[in-house]
């Protein structure tokens, strides 16, 4: 099937569109922010006033940001570490072949395509003390309860569960892929020579995945540093700030304080964090040579 | 037979749990939303709704103010949504069908690239968005939004048309081609036909994206009567007494048309989604 038609001028029509708005959605705005972040914008304002790096100088002198950037790297590693874990469980279970399977593979893409906006708002009244009804059956299990999202301690992991369990299907899709191009010839001879469930997974399944794993676990630390709703929605960065992460930050010092300048240059800061860990990203934990086929 | 029958047993087990886990918030929701008030927030009702009522989803619809007006907001992001189906489709389409049969220079890097922009810090696009649409007369519009939506979610349609149109045998066109159809023609008439699965699905998943999303809108749109459902919802949060049976019968109504509008197309999305990641 590797057979194209003869590449000429009028052909290049068929991508111009999704260029263009790619064009000005997303690369012309990059240039944007940047000079923003040089201005003192006020929300509204047409016209800031040039400041030069004072936007950068005040930020860097906040603790607030310097927060934000420990509860942003906090966020980033523990959903980057349970949305690579779970989602490899998940995929091993539903690549079994047997009846109903596909019926269940549909029926896990729920999370990934409910709106997180409905998820979030009911789950500030399912997680709350005294009326959720999380905590109603906390307390009939174990007798107390938790604040989920007002303490300090558990609004993280809470939050991270709860969007672990949200992009669950995204990553389980993209395992179950690459499981299914092992042959299952490998794991009958396996079998044969005696290897149990976790040998066959710690030979066999694992260096096999080792190129998805990797492409998937950059796709997760990126959206992750990135992510708005499943925190805005909850807690709007509290209790305390401690969900005050770096995108929240931009958002409220941009459209809540209106300052534009501040939040672009925060944004601009961010985003250069984001590009050095993706670089160190790609140096250190790229898959070895005999990964690749 | 034995042991096999054994670790059957035990899969199924734990693909019962991990359903349970994955539907349980939404469970919870819907049948929270037919709970009465009293049952919302006192303890020891029990899991179950003791007295069955629709006066949540009554209240969210009946009572109307500015800032509350869920028949309106309702009809906004319907509005939106489909104004988002009827621009990313085509834009989806021929792009898809322009990666899977011509070999433009640095198509791989470009077709890779439609799923890695989804890896851009969108956060970064807001300030910029709202210049750029300050001054171009877009801001708190429809038609802004739709932009931005279509933007949002055209790529990945790109990116899973281009698997769906690389399943059609080149053959076809060319057989259309000799009898002295023109290349829009063949494109319209044949392929677009072939692809129709796949067409249906992008068109859901841009609708699912537009109807679903909330931070754009929430700084786009400025007057309460363009508000998207996103935003009203989000709104009765925000309320110094939350009324939390309408936030749930809110959440429910967002939740339905998805959900019906997607299990039809899920499979097709699936497979999609696999032809196309085995491709990176």
């Amino acid at each position: 099937m590797k057979r194209y038609k003869r590449v000429s001028l009028v052909t290049y029509l068929y991508i111009l569109p999704i260029l263009v708005l790619i064009g000005i959605i997303f690369i012309y705005p990059l240039s944007q922010v940047l000079i923003s972040s040089f201005y003192n914008i006020r929300l509204g304002a047409q016209e800031g006033i040039f400041v030069g790096l004072d936007n950068y100088r005040l930020i860097f002198s906040e603790p607030v940001f310097w927060k934000s950037v420990r509860s942003s790297l906090i966020w980033t590693f523990g959903n980057l570490i349970l949305q690579l874990i779970i989602p490899l469980g998940v995929a091993i279970l539903l690549n079994q072949k047997l009846r109903g399977m596909h019926f269940a593979r549909t029926l896990i893409l729920l999370p990934w395509i409910i709106p997180m906006v409905a998820l979030a708002v009911s789950m500030r009244w399912m997680l709350l003390p005294g009326i959720g009804i999380f905590n109603e059956i906390l307390k009939n299990i174990i007798g107390t309860q938790i604040s989920f999202l007002g303490s300090k301690s558990a609004a993280m992991p809470t939050l991270i569960i709860l969007n672990t369990w949200k992009w669950l299907p995204f990553g389980t899709l993209l395992i179950l892929t690459a499981l299914q191009t092992i042959p299952r010839e490998v794991y009958e001879a396996a079998r044969v020579d005696g290897a149990n469930f976790w040998k066959q997974f710690i030979y066999i399944t694992f260096p096999l995945l080792g190129k998805v794993i990797w492409f998937m676990g950059y796709l997760i630390l990126v959206w992750n540093f990135n992510t708005f709703d499943t925190i805005w929605l909850t807690t709007e960065g509290g209790p305390g700030h401690i969900m005050q992460t770096l995108t929240i930050l931009v958002y409220r010092r941009a459209f809540k304080v209106f300052r534009l300048g501040e939040g672009a240059a925060i944004a601009t800061i961010g985003a250069a964090l984001l590009m050095v860990m993706g670089i160190l990203y790609f140096k250190f934990l790229s898959p070895k040579r005999e990964d690749e086929s | 037979m034995g042991t096999k029958g054994i670790n059957n047993f035990f899969t199924y087990i734990g693909v019962i749990i991990l359903l349970a886990i994955v539907l349980f918030p939404v469970f919870c929701i819907l049948i929270s939303s037919f709970k009465p008030l009293l049952e919302l927030i006192f303890f020891g009702t029990g899991f179950f709704p003791q007295k069955f009522t629709l006066a949540n989803y009554v209240s969210l619809i009946s009572v109307q103010t500015p800032i509350r007006n869920f028949p309106l907001f309702l009809l906004n992001s319907l509005k939106v949504s489909l104004g988002t189906v009827l621009l990313s489709v085509p834009i989806a389409s021929l792009g898809g069908y322009g990666m899977a049969r011509y070999q433009y220079p640095g198509r791989d890097v470009l077709a890779r690239s439609m799923l890695f922009i989804y890896v851009f810090p969108t956060v970064l696009l807001l300030i910029p968005i709202y210049k750029m649409f300050q001054n171009s007369g877009l801001l708190d519009t429809h038609i802004g939004l739709i932009i931005i939506y279509t933007a949002l979610s055209a790529p990945f349609c790109t990116w899973l048309l281009t698997s769906f149109f690389r399943t059609i045998p080149l053959e076809l066109e060319e057989a259309a081609t000799v009898d002295g159809a023109s290349r829009m023609t063949v494109f319209l008439k044949i392929t677009f036909p072939l692809a129709a699965p796949g067409i249906v699905t992008v068109a859901v998943y841009s609708f699912v994206i537009a109807w679903g999303e909330y931070m754009f809108a929430s700084i786009l749109l400025l007057s309460n009567s363009k508000r998207t459902v996103t935003l009203g919802l989000a709104t009765l949060t925000a309320e110094q007494y939350i009324e939390w049976g309408p936030l749930l019968a809110g959440s429910m109504l967002i939740i339905v048309p998805v959900i019906v509008l997607f299990f039809p197309v899920a499979r097709q999305f699936i497979r999609g989604f696999m032809e196309g990641a085995l491709k990176q």
